[in-house]
């Protein structure tokens, strides 16, 4: 295996969903893991990544229901009134130093966070595409900050615990092109249900997605997996990709199509009118719990329901009879 | 003029009295005003929203690239033919990327001929070996704007009226060898409805200056090399759609993906056909070698024909084959992203950091998102605007999409 370089900077980002609903349900079901367990396993992860290369950098994000929240690093640390200075030399059992400081100062921010929200009755879903997005804005930051002559390569890890909100699908897809065109790997490790938005942006960025058979074992799984970065990847042999399905929604059955009509007025549709519509008709198509699917008619009719715009029905060509001469008998 | 408009060459303007900009503060440093010109630049390339308008979202541009022996000046370097083929690279996949369902064709025109150097298709990679390609093709003669405008009109004009039929030409000759008159031919674009634009490389021309006028399109000549660039960009964003496009449905197809190479044992969902190795439509029409045979690939529900790449339309049934996250690269074209209002940064005493990427605001203004009123810095503010195309402040808001 090849050393890596000074000039080789690899920036991991971390987002842990904290989702306080699915955990304070968790710590009824599996009393074992809880979501500070959870976050000791993120932690190792975090740390076994500085510590594998002097020039590798970290960030994590906790992903709640009503703010992302940078975790690590603290954006007040530069001008020398952070929290460290006073912790830093008594980490007391020899530890690196920078990766005690980092944990103090994250199981720090993660109490304050979860203490200071209320969670009010209708804001129950992770706010992913957030976290996501913030993460995209940090590592663009990093990367022009660098020194002349060094490159970085990142990626992203995110923890899913809660279901997917189907409401962010349009934000998604946006961060997922985001990352794919600033070459960004999207990895997954999901702790209870499937994400089919997830299994997209792996599938997209060409990240891993895992579905972790039991979450105790968070840690191993995460140091096994999602530790080697992508030009170590190809030496190993790693959970295989998933089966990613794209198929579309049909608006009037809800059955998965694989032909459908897009009405292509609305594909390029007039915003003032349309925007509203259109926004509703996703919205229904969300609440069955499709989050990819597009508005499609499964069958052909004359008027689209969405704008109400009358379509041009193509006729099948009419062919003139040709005159049959009768050969003249004789 | 005849029936011109009256316009002066006020390019000229832009360089009159250079010097008046460059001021220097009390120390005698230009510092300040070397940082202001470089935040003006910056704050130019924010993508500006169309607004109220409908925007032609499946595209069939040709691009006409003129390699005649004008081509072989130097003013661009290394020459304009190497410089023009690098550009157009670099268009065709910033074209794919914001377009993903339209299509692209290449035509160059020398020796008073014009002939196809790729032809329509929506996947990039034939356009670029073929540009690589043509880096080695030599220059020579005149070229022919009738001949190359007649070759694209003549697969333009069979594609559906509800997409956007257009033309952009590289024009670096002053003049024309054409076999008939050429007004006609511009009449006859014009019933068809196919929108012309010339990039000038030299000066401005005539005839280009009628033809882009008629039809609908744009006409400039660019200044250097950085220019023209922007100028290629800027018909990288759908244009708007003309009020007489045809309202249909498109029959799309929405396929679930098989990666190439994806072993047989886990697939136990799919048909047989799957199982057994079989060629790729794409893979019969194509020259450029390799095994053509390959496991895993996309199937045509109508016809099963095979394809490696998406989007593709079938060659057997015509059918328009995609993915649904094609259609939903297209989205923020429907639902661009407001600009954000730019403010200084003394107003702003309670916020330090941007709120996205986490940064010191040091800029000497700063952005604020209308809907959520959270503060950005420059770099942020470009880079929300240029890739992500959604306010990562807004999304944490309960409204979707």
């Amino acid at each position: 295996m090849m050393m890596a370089s000074e000039d080789e900077v690899s920036l991991l980002v971390i987002v842990v969903d904290v989702n306080p609903i699915w955990w304070g349900q968790q710590a009824n079901r599996e009393p074992q893991f809880t979501l500070s367990k959870c976050l000791d396993a993120v932690m190792v992860m975090g740390n076994s990544h500085l510590v594998m290369t002097r020039t590798n950098k970290l960030a994590i994000i906790a992903s709640h229901c009503q703010e992302s929240h940078f975790l690590y690093p603290c954006k007040l640390w530069k001008f020398g009134d952070g929290h460290g200075d006073e912790n830093a030399s008594t980490s007391g059992d020899g530890k690196y130093e920078l990766l005690s400081v980092a944990n103090d100062f994250i199981a720090e921010e993660i109490k304050n966070l979860m203490s200071r929200t209320e969670v009010k009755g209708n804001q129950t879903d992770t706010l992913l595409a957030g976290s996501l997005a913030k993460a995209l804005c940090y590592i663009h930051r990093v990367a022009k900050e660098l020194e002349a002559g060094q490159e970085m390569k990142s990626r992203i890890l995110v923890v899913k615990a809660a279901e997917d909100c189907a409401l962010q699908y349009m934000n998604f897809m946006n961060v997922i092109f985001a990352a794919q065109k600033q070459s960004i790997l999207i990895d997954a490790c999901v702790l209870d249900s499937d994400s089919g938005l997830l299994q997209q942006a792996c599938d997209i960025t060409g990240g891993l997605y895992l579905k972790i058979p039991q979450k105790i074992a968070l840690a191993q799984y995460l140091l096994w997996v999602f530790l080697p970065d992508s030009d170590q990847r190809s030496q190993l042999v790693l959970p295989p990709p998933v089966h990613v399905d794209y198929r579309a929604a049909c608006f009037c059955h809800r059955n998965l199509i694989e032909i459908g009509y897009v009405c292509s007025v609305c594909l390029s549709s007039e915003l003032d009118f349309v925007f509203s519509l259109y926004k509703s008709c996703i919205m229904i198509t969300f609440l069955m719990n499709k989050p990819y699917s597009l508005e499609v008619f499964c069958n052909f009719s004359p008027i689209c329901t969405t704008c109400e715009t009358a379509f041009k029905i193509p006729l099948p060509q009419v062919v003139k009879s040709k005159k049959k001469k009768l050969k003249p008998s004789t | 003029m005849d029936e011109e408009p009256e316009r002066a060459k006020r390019w000229e303007g832009g360089y009159e009295r250079t010097w008046e900009i460059l001021k220097e503060d009390e120390s005698g440093s230009l510092k300040a005003t070397v940082e202001e010109i470089l935040f003006q630049a910056k704050r130019k390339r924010v993508f500006e929203s169309h607004g109220q308008v409908r925007l032609g979202m499946m595209r069939h541009l040709y691009v006409v690239i003129d390699t005649s022996r004008t081509m072989e000046d130097q003013d661009l370097k290394p020459n304009r033919l190497t410089s023009t083929l690098k550009l157009v690279e670099y268009f065709v996949e910033e074209y794919f990327d914001q377009n993903p369902i339209s299509q692209v064709g290449i035509i160059t025109t020398k020796n008073k001929r014009a002939e196809k150097l790729t032809d329509l298709a929506g996947n990039p990679k034939k356009h670029i070996d073929a540009l690589k390609k043509a880096k080695d093709s030599t220059c020579g003669g005149e070229p022919s704007l009738y001949n190359s405008l007649s070759l694209a009109m003549q697969t333009l004009k069979h594609m559906p009226g509800h997409s956007s039929r257009e033309v952009l030409i590289i024009f670096s000759s002053l003049t024309t060898c054409d076999p008939a008159n050429i007004y006609e031919l511009v009449k006859t674009l014009k019933a068809l409805k196919i929108r012309v634009s010339v990039i000038g490389l030299s000066a401005e021309v005539r005839v280009c200056t009628v033809l882009t006028r008629e039809t609908g399109g744009s006409y400039h000549v660019i200044l250097d090399e950085s220019h023209f660039r922007e100028l290629l960009m800027f018909h990288v964003k759908p244009p708007p759609a003309t009020s007489s496009s045809e309202c249909s449905l498109i029959r799309m197809v929405f396929l679930f993906s098989l990666p190439p190479g994806f072993p047989q044992h886990t697939i136990a969902s799919i048909s047989d056909q799957d199982a057994k190795p079989s060629f790729s439509q794409a893979h019969l029409d194509s020259t450029s070698g390799g095994p053509g045979l390959s496991m895993g690939g996309y199937f045509c529900p109508q016809c099963q024909a095979k394809y490696t790449e998406l989007p593709v339309e079938c060659k057997v049934c015509g059918l328009t084959l995609v993915s649904a996250p094609h259609l939903a690269r297209s989205f923020h074209h429907l639902f661009p992203l407001e600009a954000f209002q730019e403010s200084p940064l003394l107003l702003h005493h309670t916020e330090r950091f941007c709120e996205a990427c986490q940064g010191e605001l040091k800029d000497k203004s700063v952005f604020t998102c209308p809907s959520c009123n959270s503060v950005f810095c420059v770099e942020c503010d470009l880079f929300i605007h240029d890739t992500l195309h959604c306010c990562p402040s807004c999304i944490h808001s309960r409204s979707a999409p």
